[in-house]
């Protein structure tokens, strides 16, 4: 009884739930009377006034329907004014779509439920995106619900290859999840691998990105993202025809994609919009941030405090005058400032955005300022520090930035213990763990750990478009031809 | 496979904390940087001078001076006074910094190997350091009249270095130039000097060295043909009698050494190009009669310079242009035979000069007069 579609056990099931709805409706004179079971709220009223509640009531073909059987039928067979109309037999299947939005006519004989799609629910409208802005492309962004961003890549894509397939998570939230790929090229055991790790998900409810993401990551203890997102449907589609792999997750406004590496986070949209010179020089601008965020801060404490000779002469005599009088060490002054930095970051975060504007103000430039006026900081650091920060927000993909951010403390604290040394040691260490990274089966820096030539043509140099002939091999499984040579254009 | 990763990590971090105990740990501000350092030998001692700066802090507004200290140490040795000097500093004292080295006449004299022996061996010590030579007084005096009224003698000297990057176009008086030298016993070693002027330091010519002793001092012309031969020449000012001056502007030069029957030949090859430079003289120096005789004078200008050069080798006996080094490594058979007389043959080299120029860049203005 309980696992079987009746109208009775559902309404004793939400008996305390104000908003859901079951009425029997009597469908003719043969005494077929069906159950109405909709979430009010969910379902768009005009629609379920037109498609139900009209048909049922004003058809006269229905009037001739003898048994319950004969009515389900009938509706399923164009009797519904919906085209979304589909038979459930399956009561957690019913109770799933019902509680996503659909309304349902329960036929109790027949254990059986005619589900019609009448979703309409408040949402937000399609904006620009406020982290992968561009000045020459489109300004479309995913939103909050699924449909329309799985609509939004298939207007991009409009190959019959592209699946779209349904999926779901969590025991309570039943969350939605769409699996994106295009079966002639993604690689077919990375489709199955995802497919089954989703599947494997058993958790209550996904209520945030993090959920998702933990079980997808196949390094759960590295901080370097190995998944990336994207706000952008041009890139998510970009990234399909590549042959990875895109997962629209239902509440949440981004896509993510699989397999990551790497390069692909240090890329934005602007390289490809620009010409490849300008993409070029935004890139190298890139990663050479990468390293200041990086090492600076370390490098500055090792060699003011240990190995003070690889300062130029002037350099060292100007750092020097400018440390006088200050009353801590280089790696206190230089972690202290990063640590106050980050409280900085995190205030202005949790701030309404008026008040932390001025509290920016009051903490970087008048706080930093009388500190160096008390000699508890000397400018230097300020400098370093500042500029390591900066440096570190010009990352496309704010879960590199943090995670180099984090990656920045242990590198000064290597250095405050062993100078160059602990600064050369933890280069080692941090090359090795991304270079041991896999993700999917490619390796998380490839193509710098690639063998094959061609996948370098978009990495820390943006080659012209007619270079990029072929997908990278270890992504894609197959099809690996993306474009013509263009030869016979001109 | 875990437990490994992480044991590695803490024995690594182990290591490194026992690595930072023995690695000098010393902050910026409490190392005295010596930037300029003056050797001297006086009464049978050798005497650092070391000049360091005495810092602004961080607020520049209370010492906007950021002037320059001065301390000395003596010893029997100049490692010695380096230790004597160390011990008189309240601060850690660190010559890892220093860009130049000032070396005084008489301990030129007394040998400059003695001089730079302790900072060859110095792991800090920067190597591309530059070494001069104080002509006619010791290098602690030449420091005392740089830092008269309250000048700053590094900011003469970066001015030096500055000067020296116009007139050449390699720097050969580094730290880690001249100790090459001085291992190899053939080289005519060649070390700038400077002369205390007026108001300012002036750069001489080449300070010269019979085995690792200052032997001499070369005029400036001399020098250039040095310069000249060893192709490192950028750029030199040609004053021709005519009222016109001229600036060498491409200079190449080779040198063709040979050795036959104990005597060697080397020819001189020197090609340049000159611009105008200035022109004093009613006569059109733009016509193509004129323009050949000024190609025939700024040659001959040229050809007595290098002549400077060669006949002061000769008349010396002193290899400053390194012809022993290029005859061992032409003629290593040979070379064995003659090396205990190469001295003697020195003053017997017969050069042949062969200087061609043109003048370049020159029709621009016309004559004007």
């Amino acid at each position: 009884m309980e696992n079987t579609i009746n109208s009775a056990w559902i309404k004793k099931l939400f008996e305390k739930s104000s908003d859901i709805t079951i009425r029997p409706i009597k469908i003719n004179q043969n005494n077929i009377t069906a159950h109405l079971f909709c979430v009010d709220g969910l379902v768009n009223q005009e629609l379920f006034d037109e498609a139900v509640l009209k048909s049922i009531k004003f058809d006269s073909y229905l009037a001739d329907c003898r048994t319950e059987r004969e009515t389900i039928d009938y509706l399923l067979e164009g009797g519904a004014y919906d085209a979304f109309t589909t038979e459930v037999s399956d009561y957690q299947k019913l109770l799933k779509n019902v509680l996503s939005g659909m309304a349902a006519l329960i036929f109790d004989a027949e254990k059986k439920a005619v589900v019609y799609d009448l979703r309409k629910f408040e949402k937000r409208s399609i904006q620009e995106p406020t982290e992968e802005n561009v000045m020459k492309g489109s300004k479309e962004s995913f939103i909050e619900v699924l449909r329309m961003n799985t609509a939004l890549i298939r207007r991009r894509l409009r190959s019959e290859y592209l699946v779209i397939e349904q999926l779901y998570a969590g025991r309570l939230s039943k969350t939605d999840i769409a699996l994106v790929y295009l079966s002639n090229i993604a690689n077919a055991n990375t489709v199955n691998k995802i497919r089954s790790i989703i599947k494997s998900i058993d958790i209550d409810n996904v209520s945030t990105p993090a959920f998702i993401e933990e079980y997808l990551v196949e390094n759960k203890l590295s901080i370097f993202p190995q998944i990336m997102y994207t706000q952008r449907p041009d890139r998510v589609s970009a990234n399909l025809s590549d042959g990875r792999i895109a997962l629209v997750v239902d509440g949440i406004p981004f896509v993510y994609i699989l397999p990551c590496q790497l390069p692909m986070l240090m890329q934005s949209p602007d390289d490809y919009a620009n010409h490849f010179l300008v993409g070029s020089s935004l890139r190298v601008i890139r990663y050479i941030s990468m390293i200041l965020t990086l090492f600076l801060p370390a490098f500055y404490i090792a060699a003011t405090t240990y190995q003070n000779q690889m300062l130029p002469v002037q350099l060292a005599l100007s750092t020097q005058a400018a440390k006088q009088n200050v009353p801590f060490s280089s790696a206190v002054e230089v972690l202290g400032l990063l640590i106050s930095f980050e409280i900085l970051i995190e205030a202005g975060l949790r701030l309404p955005q008026a008040v932390g504007t001025a509290m920016s103000i009051l903490g970087g430039l008048v706080v930093g300022q009388s500190a160096v006026a008390a000699n508890l900081i000397s400018p230097a650091v300020v400098v370093i520090v500042a500029l390591a920060g900066i440096s570190g927000f010009i990352m496309p993909n704010q879960d590199l930035s943090s995670g180099i951010r984090l990656t920045r403390f242990v590198m000064a604290l290597l250095a405050s213990f062993a100078g160059f040394f602990g600064l050369a040691a933890g280069l080692i260490l941090l090359v090795t763990h991304l270079c041991s990274l896999d993700n999917y089966g490619t390796a998380y820096m490839s193509p710098f750990v690639d063998v094959e030539e061609r996948n370098i043509k978009d990495t820390v140099f943006r080659f012209p478009v007619k270079y990029f002939i072929k997908r990278p091999e270890d992504v894609a499984g197959q099809n690996s031809i993306k474009q013509g040579t263009g030869r016979a254009d001109r | 496979m875990k437990r490994l990763f992480i044991a590695t990590l803490c024995l690594l971090q182990l290591s490194l904390c026992a690595c930072s105990n023995d690695m000098n740990r010393r902050e910026l501000d409490e190392i005295n940087l010596i930037h300029i350092m003056g050797i001297d030998y006086s009464d049978g001692m050798y005497v650092l001078t070391a000049v360091f700066s005495s810092g602004q802090g961080a607020d520049p507004e209370k010492n906007p001076s950021g002037s320059e200290d001065v301390s000395e140490g003596k010893g029997a040795t100049p490692f010695e006074a380096f230790q004597d000097l160390k011990l008189k500093n309240k601060k850690t004292v660190s010559i890892a910094n220093t860009g130049y080295f000032l070396i005084g006449e008489t301990a030129a004299v007394e040998g400059i190997e003695t001089c730079l022996d302790f900072l060859s061996r110095d792991e800090t010590v920067k190597m591309e350091s530059l070494v001069f030579i104080t002509q006619g007084v010791n290098a602690s005096y030449f420091i005392s009249e740089g830092m008269k009224n309250g000048k700053m003698i590094h900011e003469d000297l970066e001015a030096v270095e500055q000067k020296l990057h116009e007139l050449v176009t390699r720097i050969d008086n580094t730290l880690v130039n001249i100790l090459n030298e001085m291992e190899d016993d053939l080289s005519g070693l060649l070390i700038p000097y400077l002369k205390t002027g007026e108001d300012s330091f002036n750069i001489g010519g080449y300070a010269v060295f019979d085995g690792l002793s200052l032997a001499d001092y070369l005029d400036i012309d001399t020098s250039a043909g040095i310069n000249i031969i060893k192709n490192i020449m950028r750029t030199y000012p040609i004053y021709l009698k005519k009222g016109v001056s001229l600036s060498v502007s491409s200079l190449k030069s080779r040198m063709k050494t040979e050795l036959e029957e104990g005597l060697v030949w080397v020819d001189i090859h020197v090609d340049f190009e000159s611009m105008v430079r200035e022109v004093n003289t009613d006569e059109d120096i733009f016509r193509v009669e004129e323009q050949n005789t000024l190609t025939r004078l700024q040659n001959a200008y040229i050809e007595d310079i290098l002549k400077k050069a060669v006949d002061y080798s000769k008349d010396t006996g002193r290899d400053i242009l390194n012809i022993g080094r290029i005859i061992r490594n032409r003629y290593a058979k040979e070379w064995s035979g003659i090396r205990d007389e190469w001295k003697d043959m020195v003053p017997d080299i017969q050069y042949e000069l062969h200087v061609r120029s043109r003048i370049a860049k020159s029709f621009i203005l016309g004559n004007r007069r």
